[in-house]
């Protein structure tokens, strides 16, 4: 019991430290984002800090640029399949694993993890070399497919987590009140999912717009996702036309944000 | 439920009922089965044909392959080329250093969150969730103009007179360091604050009433109990940056060679498919190793724990 003696001035600097980490952490989380929203507002044709002047010129251009806003409007189309796929195909899935009564419910639930402990460049170089001996080339549904191959285990993960820690109680006395099994999916399992399928679609379409690894091979020539755009945007322009872009996302991200907090609440999407 | 009398159940369902109910209820292995067609299709096959690809010479055409023969050419050439080996170093050193850093760095916020009030827990949900929100290419974007030659640090240097002219720091090992450490920082608190949320807080409470330094309980109670957290943030920061090209691309310039850049420019730029495939399965068995190994120790320290429970 002598390492619980209390020490109160190891503890003072010890908490200090820690304290001191944590804050510089949190700060290192944000500091960039500020600092390319900053940047975003420059006059200047370069980047450069600090900023001299203020002009909404990039924001423009961003809306401008037709390939910019297709590759956003593409990546809205794979974000939104993305997550449509995985509702359809994910939560029976969950349904499987832990309401089945069948040998291989555990097997079940490793297997639709696999893909995702794959890394993502190992499957989308698959799919790419799969499609092309059966001569399916890439395309935006392709990089949609594989997407959703690559995230539907989160989607299973999160409706799973929560069917597990439903009170069975509830079902069964849905069926002591005669309700068909489908009845009392419908008006007992299924809303009390409901929080969980949101969560899991916040993540599954976050990852179909934002997801490259996957996508930079399975992409069609013609519609390029915004990722795909992005990383040749930032490699070959020097203008703050990015940093708009970037701007453009945390704005979209901070309404997200909000969107989550009021709706399912922070604490059911980290679960 | 109001129309639960009129429903088939009570006469007995007939045998299209019951398979339907069978089906809808999750009982079975049906609602599960559009998943495994499609997961099979789109991961397991194509992950045999990246295996059969690896493992024989084949001839591409117009983006088809017309002939293919089974050969160990190509992995054997990849154990013995030194590229290889230098390049899967670098790979993996950098994503192991990324792991330790993030956990340096995100440990103390979950630890503030542990301990911190409901405000506090709702600002570091907010500060972590928000990062991942934006594309990772946006936040790597952000490290080209705080590390850039007029960028934010060059720019105090130089306004503090630490420098006399700026410092290239961008294209080097230590911005993509830098870089990987604060993209993949929010993937490790996100595991570690939930596993915080979990806790039992009178745990924290009955050890400090029990006259044990905030230090103390900190090393004895919540470290041990936070372990599968860091396990789990671990793992997810590992895979992460070892196959990451987005932050070595941006921040190493076109000569750092991680693995993930070399499968791009095999794959996409010179079209050496086979090629392309052994270094894709390298990367996968060697990613794979390491989060066994990750799994190993933090079931070994969880095991420790329960075992000073009993």
């Amino acid at each position: 019991m002598k390492a619980l003696k209390r020490s109160s001035l190891t503890d003072i600097i010890g908490l200090g430290l820690i304290f001191g980490v944590a804050i510089f952490s949190l700060i290192l989380l944000v500091a960039p984002s500020i600092i390319v929203l900053i940047i975003s507002f420059d006059t200047r044709a370069y980047v450069s800090f600090p900023p001299e002047g203020f002009t909404l010129r990039w924001y423009g251009e961003v809306f401008q640029k037709s390939e910019l806003v297709e590759s956003m409007l593409n990546s809205l189309q794979v974000g939104l399949t993305v997550t449509v796929l995985c509702i359809l195909l994910g939560v029976p899935t969950a349904l499987a694993c832990v309401r089945g009564r069948f040998r291989g419910t555990t097997a079940l639930s490793v297997f639709v993890l696999v893909p995702h402990m794959v890394p993502g460049i190992v499957l989308g170089v698959a799919v790419l070399f799969a499609g092309a001996l059966v001569g399916v080339s890439p395309s935006i549904w392709l990089q949609s497919v594989a997407i959703t191959v690559f995230i539907l285990a989160v989607m299973v993960r999160t409706v799973q987590s929560r069917l597990m820690r439903l009170d069975p109680a509830l079902e069964e006395a849905a069926a002591n009140l005669r309700a068909t099994p489908f009845q009392s999916l419908r008006t007992v399992t299924f809303p009390l999912l409901m929080p969980a399928i949101l969560a899991g679609s916040v993540f599954t379409f976050v990852e179909g717009i934002d997801n490259l690894s996957v996508a930079i091979f399975t992409h069609g020539f013609r519609d390029r996702p915004l990722p795909v755009e992005l990383l040749a945007l930032v490699q070959y322009t020097s203008t703050p036309l990015v940093a708009a872009v970037s701007g453009v996302q945390i704005v979209l991200a901070i309404v997200a944000l909000i969107a989550v907090s009021l709706t399912i609440g922070l604490d059911n999407v980290n679960d | 439920m109001a129309d639960v009398t009129s429903s088939p159940a009570i006469s007995g369902p007939g045998l299209g009922e019951k398979t339907l109910d069978l089906l809808l209820s999750g009982r079975g292995i049906w609602p599960a089965v559009p998943s495994i067609i499609v997961l099979v299709v789109v991961a397991v096959i194509p992950f045999i044909l990246l295996l059969s690809l690896g493992f024989s010479d084949i001839e591409v055409a117009r983006g088809e392959i017309v002939s293919q023969t089974f050969s160990l050419n190509h992995l054997t050439n990849a154990l013995s080329d030194s590229l290889y080996w230098t390049t899967f170093k670098r790979s993996l050193s950098l994503a192991l250093s990324t792991t330790a850093l993030c956990l340096l760095f995100g440990y103390p916020v979950a630890y503030l969150f542990a301990v911190g009030g409901r405000w506090t827990r709702r600002v570091i949900l907010i500060l972590t969730i928000a990062p991942l929100l934006t594309s990772g290419i946006v936040r790597t974007y952000a490290w080209l103009v705080i590390l850039g030659g007029r960028g934010v640090v060059n720019w105090a240097f130089l306004k503090l007179g630490i420098v006399d002219s700026p410092l290239r720091i961008m294209n080097t090992h230590w911005a993509v360091l830098i870089g990987m450490v604060q993209i993949h920082l929010p993937v490790m608190i996100l595991p570690l604050v939930a596993v915080m949320s979990r806790h039992d807080n009178r745990l924290i409470e009955a050890s400090e009433n029990l006259g044990a330094s905030r230090l103390g309980t900190l090393r004895t109670i919540i470290f041990p109990m936070s372990a599968p957290g860091i396990g789990t943030g671990a793992a997810l920061v590992f895979t992460l940056s070892y196959t990451t090209f987005v932050v070595p691309q941006l921040l190493g310039g076109g000569n750092y060679l991680n693995a993930a850049t070399m499968i791009y420019e095999q794959v996409v730029f010179s079209l050496e498919w086979s090629k392309g495939s052994v270094t894709s399965l390298l990367l996968m068995v060697t990613c794979l190793a390491v989060l066994v190994m990750i799994s190993l120790a933090t079931n070994y320290f969880t095991g420790w724990t329960k075992g000073r429970d009993a």
